[in-house]
Protein backbone atom coordinates (compact mmCIF):
# COMPACT_ATOMS: atom_id res chain seq x y z
CA UNK A 1 0.00 0.00 0.00
CA UNK A 2 1.40 3.37 -0.97
CA UNK A 3 1.80 6.31 1.34
CA UNK A 4 -0.85 8.12 -0.65
CA UNK A 5 -3.35 5.38 -0.06
CA UNK A 6 -2.56 5.48 3.64
CA UNK A 7 -3.19 9.20 3.57
CA UNK A 8 -6.52 8.88 1.85
CA UNK A 9 -7.57 6.24 4.29
CA UNK A 10 -6.54 8.40 7.20
CA UNK A 11 -8.55 11.31 5.88
CA UNK A 12 -11.57 9.22 5.25
CA UNK A 13 -11.35 7.83 8.71
CA UNK A 14 -11.10 11.28 10.17
CA UNK A 15 -13.90 12.56 8.05
CA UNK A 16 -16.25 9.67 8.04
CA UNK A 17 -15.61 7.58 11.11
CA UNK A 18 -18.50 9.08 12.94
CA UNK A 19 -21.59 8.09 14.77
CA UNK A 20 -23.25 7.40 11.43
CA UNK A 21 -26.93 7.75 10.83
CA UNK A 22 -27.98 6.79 14.36
CA UNK A 23 -31.00 9.03 14.22
CA UNK A 24 -32.05 7.74 10.83
CA UNK A 25 -31.69 4.19 11.93
CA UNK A 26 -33.75 4.64 15.07
CA UNK A 27 -36.63 6.25 13.25
CA UNK A 28 -36.50 3.81 10.41
CA UNK A 29 -36.19 0.68 12.47
CA UNK A 30 -39.26 1.80 14.31
CA UNK A 31 -41.07 1.63 11.02
CA UNK A 32 -39.60 -1.65 9.90
CA UNK A 33 -42.08 -3.78 11.79
CA UNK A 34 -45.00 -1.76 10.54
CA UNK A 35 -44.14 -1.48 6.89
CA UNK A 36 -42.83 -4.98 6.42
CA UNK A 37 -41.40 -4.37 2.96
CA UNK A 38 -39.18 -6.87 1.29
CA UNK A 39 -35.78 -6.77 -0.30
CA UNK A 40 -37.43 -8.01 -3.46
CA UNK A 41 -39.41 -4.80 -3.58
CA UNK A 42 -36.14 -2.95 -3.95
CA UNK A 43 -35.47 -4.71 -7.24
CA UNK A 44 -36.26 -1.47 -9.01
CA UNK A 45 -33.37 0.23 -7.30
CA UNK A 46 -31.07 -0.77 -10.12
CA UNK A 47 -28.08 -2.23 -8.33
CA UNK A 48 -25.69 -4.14 -10.50
CA UNK A 49 -24.76 -7.49 -9.07
CA UNK A 50 -21.26 -7.81 -7.69
CA UNK A 51 -20.33 -10.10 -10.57
CA UNK A 52 -21.13 -7.39 -13.07
CA UNK A 53 -18.74 -4.92 -11.54
CA UNK A 54 -15.46 -4.64 -13.35
CA UNK A 55 -12.63 -5.76 -11.08
CA UNK A 56 -10.15 -2.98 -10.42
CA UNK A 57 -6.49 -3.39 -9.59
CA UNK A 58 -5.62 -2.61 -6.00
CA UNK A 59 -7.51 -3.68 -2.93
CA UNK A 60 -8.15 -0.09 -1.81
CA UNK A 61 -10.15 0.82 -4.87
CA UNK A 62 -13.77 0.37 -4.07
CA UNK A 63 -15.67 -1.56 -6.69
CA UNK A 64 -18.68 0.29 -7.92
CA UNK A 65 -21.92 -1.46 -7.14
CA UNK A 66 -23.34 0.34 -10.16
CA UNK A 67 -22.86 -0.87 -13.72
CA UNK A 68 -23.26 2.57 -15.25
CA UNK A 69 -23.92 6.23 -14.46
CA UNK A 70 -27.57 5.62 -15.32
CA UNK A 71 -27.71 3.05 -12.52
CA UNK A 72 -26.36 5.62 -10.07
CA UNK A 73 -29.02 8.09 -11.21
CA UNK A 74 -31.73 5.45 -10.90
CA UNK A 75 -30.54 4.76 -7.37
CA UNK A 76 -30.97 8.47 -6.63
CA UNK A 77 -34.33 8.53 -8.39
CA UNK A 78 -35.53 5.59 -6.29
CA UNK A 79 -34.91 7.66 -3.16
CA UNK A 80 -36.41 10.81 -4.65
CA UNK A 81 -39.59 8.93 -5.54
CA UNK A 82 -39.76 7.75 -1.96
CA UNK A 83 -39.36 11.29 -0.63
CA UNK A 84 -41.70 12.85 -3.17
CA UNK A 85 -44.51 10.40 -2.37
CA UNK A 86 -43.89 10.85 1.33
CA UNK A 87 -44.42 14.62 1.30
CA UNK A 88 -47.15 14.65 -1.35
CA UNK A 89 -49.34 12.09 0.38
CA UNK A 90 -48.36 12.90 3.94
CA UNK A 91 -48.98 16.63 3.73
CA UNK A 92 -52.34 16.03 2.06
CA UNK A 93 -53.27 13.72 4.89
CA UNK A 94 -51.98 15.79 7.78
CA UNK A 95 -52.80 19.20 6.42
CA UNK A 96 -51.72 22.54 7.80
CA UNK A 97 -53.78 21.88 10.93
CA UNK A 98 -51.72 18.80 11.74
CA UNK A 99 -48.56 20.89 11.77
CA UNK A 100 -49.96 23.87 13.64
CA UNK A 101 -51.45 21.58 16.28
CA UNK A 102 -47.88 20.69 17.18
CA UNK A 103 -47.39 24.32 18.14
CA UNK A 104 -45.69 25.43 14.94
CA UNK A 105 -46.84 28.47 13.02
CA UNK A 106 -48.18 28.26 9.48
CA UNK A 107 -44.79 29.02 7.92
CA UNK A 108 -43.60 25.58 9.00
CA UNK A 109 -46.29 23.95 6.88
CA UNK A 110 -45.28 26.18 3.98
CA UNK A 111 -41.62 25.25 4.34
CA UNK A 112 -42.28 21.52 4.56
CA UNK A 113 -44.50 21.88 1.51
CA UNK A 114 -41.59 23.59 -0.21
CA UNK A 115 -39.39 20.60 0.62
CA UNK A 116 -41.95 18.38 -1.09
CA UNK A 117 -41.82 20.62 -4.18
CA UNK A 118 -38.04 20.22 -4.26
CA UNK A 119 -38.31 16.43 -4.13
CA UNK A 120 -40.77 16.54 -7.00
CA UNK A 121 -38.34 18.72 -8.97
CA UNK A 122 -35.59 16.18 -8.29
CA UNK A 123 -37.81 13.36 -9.56
CA UNK A 124 -38.66 15.27 -12.73
CA UNK A 125 -35.05 16.23 -13.44
CA UNK A 126 -33.56 12.80 -12.75
CA UNK A 127 -36.26 11.13 -14.85
CA UNK A 128 -35.48 13.48 -17.71
CA UNK A 129 -31.71 13.01 -17.48
CA UNK A 130 -31.97 9.21 -17.32
CA UNK A 131 -34.27 9.26 -20.33
CA UNK A 132 -31.92 11.57 -22.23
CA UNK A 133 -29.06 9.17 -21.51
CA UNK A 134 -31.06 6.33 -23.05
CA UNK A 135 -31.88 4.70 -19.73
CA UNK A 136 -35.19 3.60 -18.26
CA UNK A 137 -36.14 5.69 -15.23
CA UNK A 138 -37.42 3.71 -12.26
CA UNK A 139 -41.01 4.42 -11.36
CA UNK A 140 -42.66 5.30 -8.11
CA UNK A 141 -43.46 2.30 -5.92
CA UNK A 142 -46.03 1.79 -3.17
CA UNK A 143 -44.78 2.81 0.24
CA UNK A 144 -45.80 2.61 3.85
CA UNK A 145 -44.04 5.11 6.08
CA UNK A 146 -45.58 3.85 9.27
CA UNK A 147 -46.24 7.17 10.99
CA UNK A 148 -49.55 7.70 12.73
CA UNK A 149 -49.52 11.43 13.45
CA UNK A 150 -47.94 14.72 12.44
CA UNK A 151 -45.07 14.38 14.90
CA UNK A 152 -44.32 10.94 13.51
CA UNK A 153 -44.46 12.38 10.01
CA UNK A 154 -41.81 14.99 10.87
CA UNK A 155 -39.64 12.28 12.44
CA UNK A 156 -39.74 10.16 9.31
CA UNK A 157 -39.11 13.27 7.20
CA UNK A 158 -35.86 13.89 9.07
CA UNK A 159 -34.82 10.26 8.70
CA UNK A 160 -35.51 10.35 4.96
CA UNK A 161 -33.53 13.56 4.47
CA UNK A 162 -30.57 12.39 6.55
CA UNK A 163 -30.55 9.18 4.55
CA UNK A 164 -30.76 11.11 1.31
CA UNK A 165 -27.75 13.26 2.18
CA UNK A 166 -25.70 10.20 3.16
CA UNK A 167 -26.82 8.31 0.06
CA UNK A 168 -25.82 11.04 -2.41
CA UNK A 169 -22.56 11.52 -0.57
CA UNK A 170 -21.73 7.82 -0.67
CA UNK A 171 -22.68 7.44 -4.32
CA UNK A 172 -21.00 10.60 -5.67
CA UNK A 173 -17.69 8.78 -6.06
CA UNK A 174 -19.31 6.49 -8.63
CA UNK A 175 -19.92 9.54 -10.84
CA UNK A 176 -16.31 10.72 -10.59
CA UNK A 177 -15.77 10.17 -14.32
CA UNK A 178 -18.94 12.10 -15.21
CA UNK A 179 -18.24 15.73 -14.30
CA UNK A 180 -21.64 17.07 -15.30
CA UNK A 181 -23.63 14.35 -13.57
CA UNK A 182 -21.43 14.56 -10.49
CA UNK A 183 -22.00 18.29 -10.17
CA UNK A 184 -25.72 17.86 -10.72
CA UNK A 185 -25.89 15.17 -8.04
CA UNK A 186 -24.05 17.43 -5.61
CA UNK A 187 -26.46 20.28 -6.25
CA UNK A 188 -29.21 17.95 -5.05
CA UNK A 189 -27.10 16.63 -2.16
CA UNK A 190 -26.69 20.15 -0.75
CA UNK A 191 -30.42 20.80 -0.86
CA UNK A 192 -31.15 17.53 0.95
CA UNK A 193 -28.69 18.67 3.62
CA UNK A 194 -30.54 21.97 3.96
CA UNK A 195 -33.81 20.08 4.34
CA UNK A 196 -32.25 17.79 6.92
CA UNK A 197 -30.98 20.71 9.00
CA UNK A 198 -34.38 22.38 9.03
CA UNK A 199 -36.20 19.16 9.92
CA UNK A 200 -33.68 18.48 12.69
CA UNK A 201 -34.67 21.81 14.22
CA UNK A 202 -38.37 20.90 14.00
CA UNK A 203 -37.53 17.61 15.72
CA UNK A 204 -35.69 19.50 18.46
CA UNK A 205 -32.38 18.12 17.27
CA UNK A 206 -29.12 19.67 16.19
CA UNK A 207 -29.20 20.98 12.59
CA UNK A 208 -25.50 20.20 12.19
CA UNK A 209 -24.57 17.49 14.69
CA UNK A 210 -21.08 16.85 13.32
CA UNK A 211 -18.25 18.62 11.50
CA UNK A 212 -18.35 15.96 8.77
CA UNK A 213 -21.60 14.53 7.46
CA UNK A 214 -21.73 10.71 7.49
CA UNK A 215 -21.79 8.94 4.14
CA UNK A 216 -23.91 5.87 3.51
CA UNK A 217 -23.05 2.99 1.21
CA UNK A 218 -25.76 1.69 -1.10
CA UNK A 219 -26.04 -1.39 1.14
CA UNK A 220 -26.64 0.79 4.18
CA UNK A 221 -29.23 2.85 2.33
CA UNK A 222 -30.92 -0.33 1.18
CA UNK A 223 -31.16 -1.55 4.75
CA UNK A 224 -32.66 1.74 5.93
CA UNK A 225 -35.11 2.27 3.06
CA UNK A 226 -36.33 -1.25 2.40
CA UNK A 227 -38.91 -1.26 5.21
CA UNK A 228 -40.75 1.58 3.47
CA UNK A 229 -41.38 -0.41 0.31
CA UNK A 230 -44.67 -2.26 0.08
CA UNK A 231 -44.29 -3.14 -3.58
CA UNK B 1 1.48 31.04 -11.14
CA UNK B 2 2.38 27.79 -9.48
CA UNK B 3 -1.04 27.01 -8.12
CA UNK B 4 -4.51 28.33 -8.17
CA UNK B 5 -4.75 29.20 -4.52
CA UNK B 6 -1.73 31.46 -4.94
CA UNK B 7 -3.40 33.03 -7.95
CA UNK B 8 -6.57 33.33 -5.96
CA UNK B 9 -4.88 35.28 -3.19
CA UNK B 10 -2.63 37.32 -5.46
CA UNK B 11 -5.60 38.26 -7.54
CA UNK B 12 -7.54 39.39 -4.55
CA UNK B 13 -4.62 41.52 -3.40
CA UNK B 14 -4.21 43.11 -6.80
CA UNK B 15 -7.90 43.63 -7.18
CA UNK B 16 -7.97 45.53 -3.93
CA UNK B 17 -5.02 47.61 -5.08
CA UNK B 18 -5.90 48.32 -8.68
CA UNK B 19 -9.63 47.83 -8.89
CA UNK B 20 -11.44 45.39 -11.09
CA UNK B 21 -9.98 46.76 -14.30
CA UNK B 22 -6.38 46.46 -13.15
CA UNK B 23 -3.87 43.68 -13.76
CA UNK B 24 -5.69 41.36 -11.37
CA UNK B 25 -8.77 41.39 -13.51
CA UNK B 26 -6.71 40.61 -16.61
CA UNK B 27 -4.90 37.83 -14.82
CA UNK B 28 -8.15 36.47 -13.55
CA UNK B 29 -9.48 36.26 -17.06
CA UNK B 30 -6.37 34.30 -18.01
CA UNK B 31 -6.80 31.82 -15.20
CA UNK B 32 -8.27 28.58 -16.32
CA UNK B 33 -11.20 27.57 -14.19
CA UNK B 34 -9.49 24.34 -13.39
CA UNK B 35 -6.96 22.82 -11.03
CA UNK B 36 -3.70 21.04 -11.77
CA UNK B 37 -4.27 18.34 -9.19
CA UNK B 38 -6.23 17.38 -6.09
CA UNK B 39 -3.88 19.36 -3.84
CA UNK B 40 -4.88 22.56 -5.61
CA UNK B 41 -8.55 21.80 -5.17
CA UNK B 42 -7.97 21.10 -1.50
CA UNK B 43 -6.04 24.34 -1.11
CA UNK B 44 -8.88 26.22 -2.75
CA UNK B 45 -11.21 24.67 -0.18
CA UNK B 46 -8.76 25.42 2.62
CA UNK B 47 -8.62 29.07 1.55
CA UNK B 48 -12.35 29.32 2.15
CA UNK B 49 -12.28 27.32 5.36
CA UNK B 50 -9.61 29.65 6.78
CA UNK B 51 -11.85 32.58 5.89
CA UNK B 52 -14.82 31.01 7.65
CA UNK B 53 -12.84 29.88 10.69
CA UNK B 54 -11.44 33.38 11.17
CA UNK B 55 -14.87 34.91 10.78
CA UNK B 56 -16.45 32.90 13.59
CA UNK B 57 -13.74 34.00 15.99
CA UNK B 58 -15.63 37.31 16.01
CA UNK B 59 -18.82 35.69 17.28
CA UNK B 60 -18.28 36.21 21.02
CA UNK B 61 -18.22 39.99 20.42
CA UNK B 62 -21.91 39.93 19.56
CA UNK B 63 -25.01 39.01 21.50
CA UNK B 64 -26.90 37.05 18.88
CA UNK B 65 -29.94 36.29 20.99
CA UNK B 66 -32.06 33.15 20.80
CA UNK B 67 -33.73 31.54 17.83
CA UNK B 68 -37.46 30.84 17.42
CA UNK B 69 -36.98 27.55 19.25
CA UNK B 70 -35.40 29.15 22.28
CA UNK B 71 -31.86 28.00 21.49
CA UNK B 72 -28.96 30.40 21.98
CA UNK B 73 -27.74 31.52 18.58
CA UNK B 74 -24.29 32.15 20.05
CA UNK B 75 -24.17 28.47 21.05
CA UNK B 76 -25.17 27.33 17.58
CA UNK B 77 -22.72 29.68 15.91
CA UNK B 78 -19.94 28.44 18.21
CA UNK B 79 -20.63 24.94 16.87
CA UNK B 80 -20.48 26.22 13.31
CA UNK B 81 -17.14 27.88 14.09
CA UNK B 82 -15.80 24.65 15.60
CA UNK B 83 -16.77 22.80 12.43
CA UNK B 84 -14.87 25.26 10.29
CA UNK B 85 -11.79 24.81 12.47
CA UNK B 86 -12.14 21.04 12.10
CA UNK B 87 -12.31 21.49 8.32
CA UNK B 88 -9.18 23.65 8.37
CA UNK B 89 -7.34 21.06 10.45
CA UNK B 90 -8.29 18.09 8.29
CA UNK B 91 -7.60 19.84 4.99
CA UNK B 92 -4.25 21.12 6.27
CA UNK B 93 -3.31 17.62 7.39
CA UNK B 94 -4.34 15.94 4.17
CA UNK B 95 -2.59 18.50 1.95
CA UNK B 96 0.57 18.04 4.03
CA UNK B 97 0.30 14.25 3.87
CA UNK B 98 -0.09 14.44 0.11
CA UNK B 99 3.18 16.40 -0.10
CA UNK B 100 1.53 19.74 -0.78
CA UNK B 101 1.92 23.06 0.96
CA UNK B 102 -1.24 24.06 2.80
CA UNK B 103 -2.25 27.67 2.21
CA UNK B 104 -2.01 29.77 5.36
CA UNK B 105 -4.71 31.97 6.83
CA UNK B 106 -4.76 35.49 5.44
CA UNK B 107 -5.83 38.81 6.89
CA UNK B 108 -9.52 39.52 6.59
CA UNK B 109 -11.93 42.38 6.95
CA UNK B 110 -15.54 41.26 7.22
CA UNK B 111 -17.01 44.69 7.70
CA UNK B 112 -19.17 43.43 10.56
CA UNK B 113 -20.58 46.17 12.77
CA UNK B 114 -23.38 44.50 14.73
CA UNK B 115 -25.22 41.24 15.40
CA UNK B 116 -27.34 41.54 12.29
CA UNK B 117 -24.43 42.14 9.94
CA UNK B 118 -22.54 39.32 11.63
CA UNK B 119 -25.34 36.84 10.92
CA UNK B 120 -25.92 38.12 7.40
CA UNK B 121 -22.21 37.79 6.62
CA UNK B 122 -22.20 34.30 8.13
CA UNK B 123 -25.05 33.32 5.83
CA UNK B 124 -23.18 34.71 2.80
CA UNK B 125 -20.02 32.79 3.70
CA UNK B 126 -21.87 29.50 4.17
CA UNK B 127 -23.91 29.79 1.00
CA UNK B 128 -20.83 30.72 -1.03
CA UNK B 129 -19.00 27.82 0.60
CA UNK B 130 -21.60 25.33 -0.61
CA UNK B 131 -21.47 26.73 -4.13
CA UNK B 132 -17.66 26.71 -4.13
CA UNK B 133 -17.45 23.04 -3.18
CA UNK B 134 -20.17 22.14 -5.67
CA UNK B 135 -18.28 23.91 -8.43
CA UNK B 136 -14.88 22.48 -7.56
CA UNK B 137 -15.81 18.87 -6.78
CA UNK B 138 -15.66 17.83 -10.43
CA UNK B 139 -11.92 18.56 -10.44
CA UNK B 140 -11.17 16.04 -7.69
CA UNK B 141 -9.69 12.87 -9.13
CA UNK B 142 -9.44 10.68 -6.05
CA UNK B 143 -12.69 9.02 -5.03
CA UNK B 144 -12.00 9.12 -1.29
CA UNK B 145 -11.14 12.81 -1.39
CA UNK B 146 -14.34 13.43 -3.31
CA UNK B 147 -16.35 11.67 -0.61
CA UNK B 148 -14.54 13.64 2.07
CA UNK B 149 -15.30 16.90 0.26
CA UNK B 150 -18.92 15.78 0.11
CA UNK B 151 -18.94 15.26 3.86
CA UNK B 152 -17.80 18.88 4.28
CA UNK B 153 -20.12 20.51 1.76
CA UNK B 154 -23.14 18.84 3.35
CA UNK B 155 -22.23 20.43 6.66
CA UNK B 156 -21.79 23.82 5.00
CA UNK B 157 -25.26 23.37 3.52
CA UNK B 158 -26.65 22.57 6.97
CA UNK B 159 -24.99 25.72 8.33
CA UNK B 160 -26.40 27.74 5.42
CA UNK B 161 -29.88 26.38 6.05
CA UNK B 162 -29.80 27.42 9.69
CA UNK B 163 -28.26 30.84 9.06
CA UNK B 164 -30.73 31.58 6.27
CA UNK B 165 -33.55 30.62 8.59
CA UNK B 166 -32.51 32.88 11.44
CA UNK B 167 -31.81 35.80 9.10
CA UNK B 168 -35.28 35.56 7.60
CA UNK B 169 -34.34 33.96 4.30
CA UNK B 170 -35.51 30.61 3.02
CA UNK B 171 -33.35 27.81 4.45
CA UNK B 172 -33.59 26.07 1.07
CA UNK B 173 -34.21 28.76 -1.55
CA UNK B 174 -34.05 26.49 -4.59
CA UNK B 175 -34.48 22.84 -5.60
CA UNK B 176 -30.84 22.73 -6.69
CA UNK B 177 -27.72 24.38 -5.32
CA UNK B 178 -25.90 26.84 -7.57
CA UNK B 179 -22.33 25.74 -8.27
CA UNK B 180 -19.86 28.62 -8.58
CA UNK B 181 -16.66 28.59 -10.58
CA UNK B 182 -13.49 29.57 -8.71
CA UNK B 183 -13.70 32.93 -10.53
CA UNK B 184 -17.17 33.53 -9.18
CA UNK B 185 -16.10 32.48 -5.70
CA UNK B 186 -13.27 34.97 -5.95
CA UNK B 187 -15.70 37.70 -6.83
CA UNK B 188 -17.92 36.84 -3.86
CA UNK B 189 -15.20 36.30 -1.27
CA UNK B 190 -12.55 38.72 -2.56
CA UNK B 191 -13.78 41.77 -0.64
CA UNK B 192 -13.15 39.98 2.66
CA UNK B 193 -9.41 39.69 2.02
CA UNK B 194 -7.20 42.53 3.20
CA UNK B 195 -4.53 43.33 0.61
CA UNK B 196 -0.95 42.57 1.58
CA UNK B 197 0.85 45.77 2.48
Amino acid sequence: MSTKQHTYEAMIQTALNTRMHEVSRRSLLRNAAIAGGSIAAMGTIGFASAQDATPVEGAETEESPFASPVDVLNYALTLEHLENAFYRDGLAEIGEAGITELGFDATVFEKVTEIGVHENDHVVTLTQVITDLGGTPVEEAVYDFGYTDAAGFLGVALALEDTGVGAYQGAAQFLIEEDGLLTAALTIHGVEARHAAYLAILNEGNPFPEAFNPSLTPDEVLEIATPFFVS
Amino acid sequence: MSSLHKVFLDTIHEQRTFGVNGPAHQRLMAVQTTFADDIEVLNFALTLEHLEAAFYQLAPEYDLGTDAFGISINDRVAEVGAHEVAHVDVLTQVITDLGGEPVAAAEYDFGVTDSLSFLNTAAVLENVGVSAYDGAAQFIENADLLTAAGSIVAVEARHASYLNLITGASPFPASFETPLTPDEVLEAAGPFFVPAS
